[in-house]
């Protein structure tokens, strides 16, 4: 007797072509040329040959930074100049605080507890919310 | 002027740091360093122009700190977690009175803002505490520091900002 099978059948999900994100940016005039300049330097055609080698070398710098290490040129006669890049220092690692005593009031202290206990933390300013955008 | 913030080092030019305050001066001139290198007191971050990556425009210290849970007041103690508090200190902020008004203050307090949310993601962090000169008081407030009460009419005003409303300024 011929056994029957019954075919399951089996969903392959559709492999779905990568999706290539697109960038714009708006260019200062002086920027726009810099970069043309920095293209044909760099014998780049494209700005997505461009933009992409700018991420390799930005992601490289990250990472060094993040490690603790400073990025530093040398030039032939030894002088060396150590690269300071505002938002790289933010990823340095120089984090650890040390610790220290401070004096409190009974009164501080009771605000204070009032002022951790809350709920719900105040809205932020303002200015607040321009300095941790900048 | 392209400015950069980074963590003091012993060759930074500090002699000629004018910010006003003589005890502010002092404490960059004299002690900064020790306390960040030898001491383990506080770590203070320079403003530097990139053209002049040595000479400090401005600088603030932070250090951690904390309140034994068995400080506070007893009627309060049921509200908070059973830990110590701990707490950023934002011990010193000053600018040279020759860069005044060009937004240094701004930068200097957004970067002690950026490095204690940093802290207090690594390490857990409630709060940022800062004892602010009487007339410094609105400019704190500016950003979201509230007033400690219970501090000396005469001495400075200490002020509270919660990490959490440091966190949802990012996000907006």
């Amino acid at each position: 007797m011929a056994l029957k099978t019954r075919k399951k059948r089996i969903e392959v999900p559709a492999i779905s072509p990568r999706r290539k994100t697109k960038f714009q940016a708006d260019l200062a005039p002086a920027e726009d040329r810099a970069m043309r300049l920095l293209k044909e330097e760099l014998q780049l055609s494209s700005n997505t040959d461009f933009l992409s080698d700018a991420v390799a070398l930005f992601r490289w710098a990250v990472s060094e930074r993040k490690l603790g290490h400073r990025i530093i040129s040398e030039s032939a006669s030894g002088e060396r100049k150590v690269l300071l890049f505002p938002r790289l220092e933010r990823v340095a690692p120089d984090l650890v605080l040390p610790r220290v005593d401070i004096k409190w009031t009974g009164r501080e202290l009771e605000s204070l507890a009032r002022l951790v206990s809350a709920g719900e933390a105040n809205r932020p300013t303002d200015a607040l919310i321009r300095a941790m955008r900048d | 002027m392209a400015l950069v913030i980074r963590r003091l080092e012993e060759h930074d030019e500090v002699e000629n740091f004018d910010c006003g305050d003589d005890a502010l001066n002092n404490y960059l001139k004299r002690h900064a360093w020790t306390n960040q290198q030898k001491s383990s007191i506080g770590v203070s971050y320079v403003a530097l122009d990139e053209d002049a990556p040595r000479t400090v425009l401005g600088y603030f210290t932070l250090a951690m700190a904390s309140v034994p849970r068995d400080a506070f007041p007893k009627k309060y103690v049921r509200g908070l977690p059973p830990y110590d508090l701990p707490l950023i200190l934002l011990a010193r902020l000053a600018v040279d009175r020759r860069f005044t008004g060009r937004g240094l203050g701004h930068a200097l307090i957004s970067e002690a803002l950026r490095i204690s949310l940093r802290v207090a993601d690594e390490v857990g962090c409630r709060s940022i505490i800062t004892d602010a000169y009487r007339d410094r008081v609105s400019w704190y407030a500016r950003y979201g520091f509230v007033p400690v009460e219970g501090a000396a009419v005469t001495g400075p005003q200490r002020m509270f900002l919660d990490v959490r409303t440091v966190r949802a300024a990012l996000q907006r």
